[in-house]
């Protein structure tokens, strides 16, 4: 080996090392793992090869009772007949979060990021104003957020009350009746309530992706933009025909890396959690803590839970990157 | 000509937007003043009559806070500094070092940031725990040395691809290795991405939660993630301690990135171009 070569080897080492052994070796070990019916207590000896048994209980596809009455798959599917209904509310929990705060966080972001690349004076300290959040999302702000949402003591419900106060006139001039018996959502203690109360959450920690618009809105070429305007395209066509087309390689980008981490999100869902909601904050990756990390440690059954979770991850980034010929737009061509 | 208005609607705007982000510290800084019957009045106040100092030196007695917090900033500083120097070294040789295999190891960078970590956490508990990892803080800093996050690789890559190649050209032609180009041509004008790492994966360490979670049972050895944590499960009651002790842990990290803002915001800077 030359001694380039060699030190090229060095430099790739600690990565190269992470990679095998804290990545694609637990990502074998998993798959196979979710094959068995391992609980981690067994010698390894007695543990049970029970193929897909995992896959199928957690989805449902063999529920005894239909299998026996000879109900076809699909029907059953449709049927909603879930072998693990927590299994299935986790799911759909975790996808409806992700689907609506994952677009809800770009849009906010593009906004923010709209006004920001304004040249102002102080523009600076509002742009580490908004990217402070990102920074301080944490187990503190999550406790900070679980009383802030208070339905009694929280700021969030008082500054709705003094918003229904204050409309209170106008909403008795025309409906008769006042604002005074109008409720105040209940947030973290509601098996409704709890979901946007948590997306408002995730929500407000998106300064890292204003940053990346800022940055992409400075690379939008100001003599299109100049000609537009000359030719007299006004602000939305000046968006929608220039300024749209430069973002979306930012937006496929962070559509894709917001969708992966929302999947996962486990802190807000486990810290926030309450016996009130039923379940309204279960989310994969807390079902799937709990089914390996609480007796009876069903090692297998998590793992299992951790790959239907990757593959439902792909099945929503995927199609974004399927079809990103149809809506990404490359300038200068390749990189 | 509609120029004085349009400003003022965008600094409106902006204030809004910052205020909505400074909700949680105004909400968490007056609580942690308040009297405690104050915080379960009904309707809440935004204001503090009489400011309760003591509710702070309190919430550092009432759980070890402060043994968290020293072990918070030793599992920080460790990992900070491996993340740094391994993910710099990996970003190195992807952008500077021509070698075959190089355009497939950027992309297995790239494939391991879109891993979800969930499915490496039951795989990765049972390692660790074969190696006799439970209870010591080596799962929350051996990662970290090696290779140090993909998104760190990433950034540094995107960073070093900004620095003009005729420098190391013209360091190689003197006879320079290519460590001593890592070292002493790229990494001094790397600044602001190296900043920038220090401070992602100092966050990153500071707030971990699922990892201690999983690995440390010890009171003593708590994280102060896991110490907030117990204020809030043993303590429903302290409300007012609770904010105390979370304006305490956000301290650092605020402090951090007041320090080095005009240097994060440059090194995220390149983020925003993906690819």
């Amino acid at each position: 080996m030359t001694p380039v070569r060699r030190q090229l080897c060095a430099f790739l080492a600690p990565w190269g090392v992470g990679l095998v052994i804290l990545t694609a070796i637990p990502m074998i070990g998993s798959l196979l793992l979710s094959l068995t019916s391992w609980n981690g207590l067994t010698k390894a000896s007695q543990t049970q090869w029970v193929g897909t048994a995992n896959y199928r209980s957690l989805l449902g596809l063999e529920s005894a009772a239909l299998v026996a009455q000879d109900v076809p798959l699909s029907s059953r599917l449709l049927r909603g007949q879930p072998g693990d209904t927590r299994f299935y509310k986790a799911l759909s929990n975790t996808i409806l979060f992700s689907v609506v705060a994952v677009p809800l966080g770009l849009l906010a972001s593009l906004a923010v990021a709209a006004l920001l690349s304004v040249p102002l004076p102080g523009a600076r300290l509002f742009r580490a104003l908004v990217y402070l959040p990102h920074l301080l999302g944490g187990v503190a702000t999550l406790l900070i957020w679980s009383w802030l949402l208070n339905p009694q003591f929280g700021w969030i419900n008082e500054m709705i009350r003094c918003v229904f106060q204050l409309i209170d006139p106008f909403v008795k001039s025309f409906c008769g009746s006042g604002t005074a018996d109008w409720p105040v959502p209940s947030w973290l203690y509601s098996p409704t309530w709890c979901k946007p109360a948590i997306m408002l959450v995730h929500v407000w920690t998106f300064g890292a992706s204003v940053l990346i618009f800022i940055a992409a809105i400075r690379r939008i070429p100001r003599p299109l933009l100049d000609a537009a305007t000359i030719d007299g395209a006004g602000p939305w066509q000046r968006f929608k025909n220039i300024a749209w087309p430069h973002l979306t390689p930012v937006v496929l980008f962070t559509y894709i890396v917001g969708m992966i981490f929302a999947m996962q999100t486990f802190n807000e869902s486990y810290l926030l959690q309450n016996r009130a909601q039923q379940d309204g904050l279960l989310f994969l990756a807390t079902y799937l803590y709990e089914s390996a990390f609480s007796a009876p440690h069903r090692l297998g059954y998590a793992s299992a839970i951790g790959w239907i979770m990757c593959l439902a991850t792909a099945l929503l980034v995927l199609p974004a990157i399927a079809f990103s010929r149809k809506w990404v737009f490359e300038s200068g061509g390749r990189r | 000509m509609t120029r004085t208005p349009k400003i003022i609607c965008t600094y409106l705007a902006l204030i809004a937007v910052s205020a909505w982000a400074l909700l949680p510290l105004a909400w968490a800084v007056t609580s942690s003043l308040k009297p405690l019957e104050d915080v379960y009045r009904f309707p809440p106040t935004f204001t503090v009559d009489s400011p309760q100092w003591q509710n702070y030196s309190d919430a550092m007695t009432k759980l070890p806070v402060a043994r968290f917090l020293a072990n918070s900033l030793l599992i920080s500083f460790v990992g900070v500094i491996g993340a740094v120097f391994t993910s710099s070294m990996a970003g190195f040789a992807l952008a500077r070092l021509s070698f075959r295999g190089r355009r497939l190891c950027f992309a297995l960078v790239i494939a391991s940031m879109l891993v979800p970590s969930q499915v490496l956490v039951v795989p990765r508990f049972l390692l660790f725990d074969l190696l006799g990892w439970i209870d010591t803080y080596k799962p929350l800093i051996v990662p970290a040395w090696l290779g140090g996050g993909a998104f760190n690789i990433f950034l540094f890559r995107q960073f070093f691809k900004t620095i003009p190649q005729q420098l190391d050209d013209a360091a190689r032609l003197d006879g320079a290795s290519p460590w001593r180009i890592y070292s002493q041509v790229i990494m001094p004008i790397a600044r602001p991405a190296t900043i920038t790492v220090l401070l992602l994966s100092f966050v990153f360490h500071w707030q971990e939660f699922l990892d201690p979670l999983l690995y440390l049972s010890d009171l003593e050895a708590f994280p102060i993630s896991l110490g907030l944590r117990m204020y809030q499960s043993m303590a429903g009651t302290w409300a007012n301690l609770l904010m105390a002790t979370s304006i305490v842990a956000l301290l650092p990290v605020a402090i951090i990135f007041v320090v080095c803002e005009r240097q994060v915001m440059r090194g995220l800077g390149v983020v925003g171009k993906p690819w």
